[in-house]
C-alpha cells in the first residue's frame, strides 16, 4: 500500500483537524451577510398569483423555490417533468405567456403574474392539440418522460408556423426549435415526422388519428404516472449523502445531530461495515425528511471522521505494476458488483485483473497458428480499439417509493425494467411472504440496462420507510444518476483477423479489458464466437478494476465496443485485399438472418455507388461505411399471459377495450411497446383492433411477466398471448355451443364458425360470461440452446443485422455529421411494425451518440465525476442524426413461438462501426478510439 | 429573503450588505440550488426600466439589461445593424433558456468549469487554494493560460460585444466597456469585475461602421444547444476589394473574451477573397500558451477564425449610419 493520507472532509489532503465536523459544510458561498438598512422590507416567503391552465393559484413559495417543483407539487400537475436540472434536456418545459420556458432554472417568483400552460392544458376544450394527435399518430416518443416537454414546446412551433399559413418546415427549422430537449430513447426521426405533418395541417381533425402505441394517449397529455410521480398521504423524501473521496476509510459516521433537525425522521447507514468506500459517489447513508429541503440540510450536519486513501482512477492506473489492489482481500473479490446481465462465474485474479475468461474461444491455438501462417502468404489485419465509458442516463432516473402496511405486507413503486423479479427479490431480501410484496411500475422512463436490479433506490426508500413508518419516495437527481444510475465500461481490444490467399476467413484473436469501476464481469470478445463462425478463434476479455463506479449491463452489454474493433478490423481487412467490404463479409456469413440483407443493401444506391476510399478531396467529405451485427436470442419461458372476459359489457368496441377483454401480466412498458405487443397479439386473434384490448402491466400481482432485458419481451410474451387466446377461444366456443345449441362449432379469426354460419368475436364478448385464462409460453420446437437459467433461456438462434452509415467529415473544423443511416434486421416477424422502427430508429440514435459525443469523465486523481449534467454529458439531440431507415426481413425463427427474436438490442450494436468505417472511406483515416471527437478528429487527419 | 426593486436604481440601494442580483435567474438559481451562492435576493421581477431596446443619439443603440435573449437576437434592428450579435444570441444556450435569461445575466453568469460545479472540488473561484482543472481534467479549459484559473470564461455575448467594443451603463458605479467589465482574465476568484454594490442597467452598442460586414461563428461537436469549444466573431469593413478594418473577438480559449489585435493588425491591407486571410488567421494563436490537454484548442481557435473571416466577407453589407 502506499501511504494513507489521513484527515478530515474540510481539512482535504494532508489537514488534521481536531474533531470531525460537518460534511459537507466546506462548500463555499460567495456572500453570506445580511443588508443594512434596507429600504425595502425583506421577505421569507413569497405570495404569487399565478394562472395555470386557465385556473387561478395563490401560492406561498420560497425565494428559491423552483417553478417546476411549485406547479408539480403545490399544484400537483405531473405532466412536466424533472429531467436534468440545469435546462438542458427539456422534460420541464412549460409555456409562459406562450412561450417554452425551461422551469427547472426558472425560480418560482417569476410565475407571479404570468400565465402558465403544461402539457395537461395543450388540449382546447378536450380536443388535443393538433401535435399531440400527431406524436401519437406518428408514434413520435417511446419511454415518454421527455413527452410532455417536447409537445408543449412543439405546440408552440406549430401555432407559429400555422400563424403564417400550412407549410412543411424543414429538418433543420425542427431542429433548430426543439434544439432544447433530448430524447434517450431516441424518438427523434418520428418526431420530425410528426412535427413536421402537424406543421401541414394532417392532424387537425379531431377523430382518426389511430395511435400505433396503444399507451400514446396518456404520454402525450402527461396523464402517464411515473415513479417519480407517486405522491403517497405523510409522504416523506429521502436524500443520500454520497462520498466525494474515491477511495477512503470511513472511521466514524455521525448523524445524530442531523436527526435532531426539525421535520428529520429518519437515516440509514449504506455504506458497509469495514466502512471501505470505493467510488466516489458512492452513498453512505440516507435521511428521510418532511421536504427535500429539510433532507439536505440534514445532511449537511453528519458528521464524518474519514481517512482519505490514494485513488486507481481509469484502466492504465490499475494496471501499473505498482498498483495497489482494489480488493486485497479474498472474500472482497467474491462478491464485487456485477457488471454483467448473467451470474458470475469465478475467475482467476491477478493484481487488479480478473481473467482472461476464455470460454468461448473455439480451437484458440488453431487461430494464433493460422494468423502467424497468414503472415507469409495471407492477409493479417491487427489493431487495438478503443472505447469509453458510456452512461445509461435515463431521463427518469433510478427512484422508489415504499409504503408498509404493518411489519408484513410491503407496496413499492419502482422506477424497474423487471417488476416480477423485483417483487421476488424484495421478498427475499426482507424475508417477506412473496403475496405481500408489491411492486408498481406503471410507466417508466427508460431503463436501457441499468434498472433490472435491485439497487439502493429501493434500499434507501424501503429502509426509511420502515425505520420512518411512513412512505418514502427516493430518486436520484441527474448528476447522482450519472455517477452510479449506471455505465457501459470503457474498453480496450486488441484484434487480429487473418485469411488464406483465397480469402477465407481462417483464425480470430481477441483480448479485450473492460474498465468496469468496482464490478467485474464485462464481456466483448464473446461477441465474436456469434459472427462469421466457422474459423477457429481465440476470445479473451479480462475485467479491471479500478476506484470508479460499478458498470451495468447496458442495451447490448460488450457489443457496441465489440463490432466497434471487429467490423473496422474486417473492413481493413477487405481494404487490404482491394475487395469489396460486403462482398466479403456475405463469403464468411453462414447466418440466415443476415443473408437477404445483404442483397437489400446492394439496392440502396449511396452504398452501391460509393465510388473509392477518400474521394472527395475538399474540405467536406463524404463516406459511407457498412457493418454488420449479432446477437443473441433469449427468452423467459415462465412467462404467463392472464386474459379475463368480464361479463356484462355492451357489445361495442369501447365497452369491450374498456373492460371486456383484457390481458395482464407482471412486465413493464419501458419505451418497448410491452403494452401494444400483447393489444396486437391478443386483437389480431379476435378480430378486434388493438385498442379494443385492455392491457394490464407494470404490478406484480399479475401473473409472471418478463423483465426487458436480453431483448427477451417480446419474443418471451408474444407466445403466451398465443396460448391464452387459444384456451379463451375454446372456453367461448364451449359456452356459445351450450348456450345458442352450435352444432360444429370451432375458432376462427372472424369468430365461430358453426353449421348455421359464424358468429362474430365481437358479439360472442358481448354475451360471454365472466373467464379467466392463463397463457404460457410453448417451448421452442427443438428446445434451446442452453435450458434456462436463472430464468433465462438462450435459443437456438442468433439474430442478424446489417448497417450503413453515411458521415460528412468537416475537415476544417473537425466535426463528423451522420447524414444518413440504413439498418436492416433480422428478427424474424415483426409483432407491431410502427413501434419496432421506433425502437429500430432509438438505437441506431444512441449508437450515433456513443460515436460521436457521449463520454463520462473523471477526476484523474481524485476520481469524481465531471461530466455531472447533460450539458457535459453529450447525448445526441435532434439535429444530430439524418434520416434513418430501417428495413425488416421477417423470415426465419419458424420454431419460435411468434416466429421471432428480440430486437431491443441488436439495433444499437453497429452504428459507430459503421460510423467508423465510414470516416475511413471519406477520408481514408481509419478511426481507433470513441468518442469521435473533433479534437480527434483533426489530430487523426493530420496523421 | 427576498425583495422585489421596482426599479434598477432602488435594486442597486438594496446590494450594499451583500445581496445579490436575480434577473432571469437561469444561474443564480441554479447556483443556488448547488450552493455556490447564498445571501438575500434582489429580484429584478418587478423592474420596469431596462426592457426595452432603443436608438440613442449619435447612432449607438441601448439593449436594456433585462432584455431577454431571444428578443435580442430576433430583433430588427439588432439583426440590420448588428448581425453578427444577434446571430451570437440567436446560437447560445437553447431556445428555451434564451427565451429567459437576460442579456445583462449572460455578462455576469459565472462560469460553467466542470470543478467549480462540483461538489467535490473546492476550487480557486470558489475561494479554495488551487485550480482542480489545471491539474486535472481541462480538455475543454484554455488554451491562453492567462491567470490561475483556467476556466474558458462562459458569455458569448460578452464575447460578441467585445468585438463591437460595446459599454455598460451601471448604477452604483461607474460605466465601462463590455472588456472592461470582464476583465483581463487574470482574476482567480471572479468572472467579472463589476462591484457588488453595482448594477448594469443598459448595454451600449457603438454604431455599426457603414458597409461592415460580420459573422459568428460557434465551433462545437454537436448541431445545437452545446457550450462553444471555441467561438469567434467578426467585423470587416472593405474598400476596393480590400480589408480597410478589422473586428476579431473569440471565446472558449482563454478565461475572458480576447480581442486579436495581430489578425486585425494583419486583415488591415489585405485582400478582401478568402484565399487571402489564411495569413491573418494564423495569427490567431499569437500568445496562446495551452495547457498539456488543450492544444488542439489553438489549432482550432486558427480554423474557427479563418472559418468566420471568410463567412463574414460572404455577407452582404450593413447599412450603417
Amino acid at each position: 500500500m502506499s501511504t494513507t493520507r489521513r484527515g478530515f472532509i474540510k481539512g482535504g489532503v494532508g489537514a488534521t483537524l481536531a474533531a470531525p465536523i460537518a460534511c459537507r459544510s466546506t462548500l463555499p458561498t460567495e456572500v453570506v451577510a445580511t443588508p443594512t438598512a434596507p429600504a425595502l422590507v425583506p421577505s421569507e416567503r413569497v405570495t404569487i398569483r399565478t394562472r395555470v391552465n386557465g385556473h387561478d393559484h395563490d401560492l406561498e413559495v420560497h425565494p428559491d423555490d423552483g417553478a417546476l417543483e411549485i406547479v408539480r407539487d403545490h399544484i400537483g400537475l405531473k405532466g412536466a417533468k424533472h429531467g436534468c436540472g440545469h435546462g438542458a434536456c427539456g422534460a420541464c418545459t412549460m409555456q409562459l405567456d406562450g412561450t417554452p420556458v425551461a422551469t427547472c432554472i426558472l425560480p418560482a417568483t417569476a410565475l407571479h403574474d404570468r400565465k402558465v400552460t403544461t402539457v395537461e392544458g395543450l388540449a382546447k376544450e378536450g380536443a388535443l392539440h393538433p401535435v399531440q394527435r400527431a406524436f401519437m399518430a406518428e408514434d413520435a416518443l417511446q419511454c415518454g418522460y421527455c413527452t410532455p416537454g417536447f409537445v408543449v414546446e412543439a405546440a408552440a412551433f406549430v401555432d407559429r408556423v400555422r400563424a403564417e399559413g400550412e407549410r412543411e418546415p424543414t429538418r433543420d427549422e425542427v431542429a433548430a426549435a426543439l434544439a432544447g430537449h433530448l430524447c434517450r430513447c431516441g424518438a427523434y426521426p418520428a418526431i420530425y415526422r410528426a412535427v413536421q405533418a402537424a406543421c401541414t395541417g394532417k392532424y387537425d381533425a379531431v377523430e382518426g388519428a389511430d395511435a400505433p402505441r396503444v399507451d400514446a394517449l396518456a404520454k402525450v397529455t402527461g396523464a402517464a404516472i411515473y415513479t417519480v410521480d407517486v405522491d403517497a398521504p405523510g409522504m416523506l423524501i429521502a436524500k443520500a449523502l454520497h462520498a466525494p473521496w474515491a477511495h477512503a476509510k470511513v472511521r466514524r459516521l455521525d448523524w445524530s445531530k442531523a436527526l435532531a433537525l426539525p421535520g428529520v425522521r429518519g437515516a440509514v447507514r449504506l455504506l458497509g461495515e469495514g466502512g471501505i468506500v470505493r467510488y466516489a459517489g458512492q452513498e453512505l447513508l440516507a435521511i428521510a425528511a418532511v421536504d427535500e429541503r429539510t433532507a439536505e440540510r440534514a445532511l449537511d450536519l453528519v458528521e464524518i471522521d474519514v481517512e482519505i486513501r490514494d485513488a486507481l482512477v481509469g484502466m492504465d492506473a490499475a494496471l501499473a505494476p505498482s498498483a495497489p489492489l482494489v480488493y486485497p482481500k479474498r472474500a472482497d473479490r467474491k462478491s464485487p458488483p456485477n457488471a454483467s446481465e448473467g451470474p458470475l462465474l469465478p475467475e482467476k485474479w491477478d493484481g487488479n485483473k480478473r481473467g482472461p475468461f476464455e470460454l468461448f474461444s473455439k480451437a484458440p491455438g488453431k487461430a494464433e497458428r493460422a494468423i502467424d501462417h497468414a503472415r507469409s502468404g495471407g492477409t493479417v489485419t491487427e489493431g487495438t480499439w478503443s472505447t469509453q465509458t458510456q452512461c445509461h442516463t435515463a431521463l427518469e432516473p433510478h427512484a422508489a417509493v415504499a409504503a408498509w402496511d404493518g411489519p408484513t405486507r410491503l407496496t413499492v413503486y419502482l422506477s424497474t425494467q423487471a417488476v416480477s423479479a423485483m417483487a421476488g427479490d424484495i421478498a427475499q431480501r426482507w424475508g417477506l411472504r412473496d403475496e405481500d410484496v408489491r411492486v408498481l411500475s406503471l410507466y417508466v422512463g427508460g431503463g436501457f440496462g441499468a434498472k433490472a436490479t435491485l439497487q439502493t433506490e429501493a434500499v434507501v426508500a424501503i429502509e426509511l420507510a420502515k425505520v420512518c413508518n411512513a412512505p418514502v419516495r427516493y430518486a436520484l437527481d441527474r448528476r447522482a444518476e450519472i455517477m452510479l444510475g449506471g455505465n457501459r465500461p470503457g474498453t480496450r481490444i486488441t484484434v487480429a483477423l487473418a485469411t488464406d490467399r483465397a480469402g477465407d476467413l481462417v483464425g480470430i484473436t481477441s483480448d479485450a479489458l473492460a474498465d468496469c469501476g468496482v464490478a467485474v464481469g464485462h464481456i466483448s470478445s464473446v461477441m465474436f464466437r456469434i459472427i462469421y463462425p466457422d474459423a477457429p478463434r481465440k476470445l479473451m476479455d479480462t475485467d479491471v478494476v479500478s476506484h470508479g463506479p460499478p458498470s451495468k449491463p447496458m442495451r447490448g452489454p460488450g457489443g457496441p465496443p465489440a463490432f466497434w474493433a471487429l467490423e473496422q478490423a474486417v473492413d481493413e481487412l477487405a481494404h487490404q485485399r482491394k475487395e469489396d467490404p460486403l462482398v466479403l463479409r456475405k463469403r464468411w456469413d453462414p447466418n440466415p438472418a443476415r443473408k437477404p440483407l445483404y442483397a437489400w443493401a446492394q439496392t440502396i444506391p449511396r452504398w452501391r455507388d460509393r465510388g473509392p476510399v477518400a474521394a472527395d478531396k475538399g474540405r467536406y467529405r463524404r463516406g459511407v461505411g457498412v457493418a454488420c451485427g449479432a446477437w443473441f436470442a433469449f427468452a423467459e419461458p415462465r412467462t404467463r399471459l392472464q386474459l379475463d372476459v368480464r361479463a356484462g359489457r355492451g357489445a361495442d368496441a369501447k365497452a369491450t377495450s374498456a373492460a371486456g377483454l383484457v390481458a395482464s401480466t407482471a412486465s413493464q412498458d419501458i419505451g418497448n411497446g410491452t403494452r401494444t405487443v400483447i393489444a396486437r397479439t391478443v386483437a389480431a386473434r379476435f378480430g378486434l383492433s388493438p385498442s379494443d384490448v385492455g392491457v394490464r402491466v407494470g404490478d406484480s400481482r399479475f401473473v409472471h411477466g418478463p423483465m426487458a432485458g436480453g431483448s427477451r419481451t417480446t419474443s418471451s410474451i408474444v407466445g403466451p398471448c398465443y396460448d391464452a387466446c387459444d384456451q379463451m377461444a375454446d372456453e367461448l366456443v364451449e359456452f356459445a355451443s351450450r348456450r345458442f345449441g352450435l352444432r360444429q362449432a370451432k375458432p376462427s379469426t372472424d369468430g365461430i364458425t358453426h353449421d348455421g354460419g359464424t358468429m362474430a368475436w365481437r358479439d360472442v364478448f358481448s354475451v360471454a360470461p365472466d373467464i379467466t385464462v392463463v397463457g404460457r409460453r410453448r417451448r421452442d420446437e427443438g428446445g434451446y440452446f442452453l435450458p434456462p437459467i436463472l430464468g433465462l433461456a438462450v435459443e437456438r438462434y442468433v439474430s442478424g443485422s446489417l448497417q450503413i452509415a453515411e458521415v460528412e467529415v468537416d475537415t476544417r473544423l473537425g466535426r463528423i455529421r451522420v447524414v444518413e443511416s440504413w439498418i436492416g434486421l433480422g428478427v424474424g416477424r415483426i409483432a407491431a411494425p410502427v413501434l419496432a422502427r421506433s425502437q429500430a430508429e432509438g438505437g441506431v440514435v444512441q449508437g450515433i451518440g456513443y460515436a460521436l459525443y457521449e463520454e463520462r469523465r473523471l477526476d484523474p486523481k481524485a476520481g469524481f465525476l465531471l461530466t455531472g449534467g447533460l450539458e457535459d454529458y453529450r447525448v445526441p439531440g435532434i439535429g444530430d442524426i439524418g434520416p434513418i431507415h430501417v428495413h425488416f426481413d421477417e423470415h426465419g425463427y419458424d420454431k419460435v413461438p411468434g416466429h421471432n427474436v428480440g430486437l431491443g438490442e441488436i439495433v444499437t450494436l453497429t452504428p459507430a462501426a459503421a460510423i467508423g468505417n465510414a470516416v475511413f472511406h471519406a477520408t481514408s483515416w481509419r478511426p481507433r478510439d470513441l468518442p469521435l471527437r473533433p479534437d480527434r478528429v483533426l489530430k487523426g487527419l493530420r496523421g | 429573503m427576498i425583495v422585489f426593486p421596482t426599479s434598477l436604481q432602488q435594486a442597486a440601494g438594496e446590494l450594499p450588505g451583500g445581496a445579490v442580483v436575480r434577473a432571469g435567474g437561469t444561474d443564480v438559481h441554479e447556483r443556488r440550488r448547488l450552493k455556490l451562492l447564498s445571501g438575500n435576493l434582489v429580484d429584478l421581477r418587478d423592474v420596469a426600466d431596462a426592457r426595452d431596446i432603443a436608438a440613442r443619439g449619435g447612432g449607438e443603440i441601448g439593449v436594456g439589461a433585462l432584455v431577454r435573449i431571444a428578443a435580442l437576437a430576433s430583433d430588427p434592428g439588432i439583426v440590420a445593424g448588428y448581425p453578427a450579435l444577434a446571430e451570437a444570441a440567436g446560437g447560445l444556450a437553447t431556445p428555451q433558456i434564451r427565451a429567459i435569461a437576460t442579456v445583462a445575466g449572460n455578462l455576469l453568469q459565472r462560469n460553467r468549469c466542470w470543478y467549480y460545479r462540483s461538489p467535490e472540488a473546492h476550487c480557486l473561484k470558489k475561494g479554495g487554494a488551487r485550480c482542480f482543472a489545471r491539474e486535472g481534467d481541462h480538455l475543454y479549459h484554455a488554451c491562453f493560460d492567462l491567470g490561475p484559473c483556467v476556466a474558458v470564461h462562459p458569455s458569448t455575448l460578452g464575447m460578441a460585444l467585445s468585438a463591437y467594443d460595446a459599454r455598460v451603463d451601471v448604477v452604483g458605479g461607474a460605466g465601462r466597456t463590455v472588456a472592461a467589465l470582464l476583465g483581463d482574465g487574470t482574476d482567480a476568484r471572479h468572472d467579472h469585475q463589476l462591484e457588488n454594490s453595482a448594477v448594469v442597467t443598459h448595454i451600449v452598442l457603438p454604431a455599426p461602421r457603414a458597409g461592415e460586414r460580420s459573422a459568428y461563428v460557434r465551433t462545437i461537436s454537436r448541431a445545437r444547444a452545446e457550450w462553444p469549444l471555441v467561438e469567434a466573431v467578426a467585423r470587416l469593413g472593405v474598400e476596393k476589394d480590400a480589408i480597410v478594418w478589422a473586428s476579431v473577438a473569440v471565446g472558449g480559449v482563454a478565461p475572458v473574451p480576447l480581442r486579436l489585435g495581430a489578425v486585425e493588425a494583419k486583415l488591415v491591407g489585405t485582400a478582401a477573397r478568402p484565399e487571402a486571410l489564411a495569413e491573418a488567421a494564423a495569427l490567431a494563436k499569437d500568445g496562446a500558451k495551452p495547457l498539456p490537454m488543450t492544444g488542439y484548442k489553438v489549432d482550432l481557435l486558427e480554423r474557427t477564425v479563418l472559418e468566420v473571416l471568410e463567412k463574414a466577407l460572404e455577407r452582404a453589407p450593413v447599412g450603417g449610419v
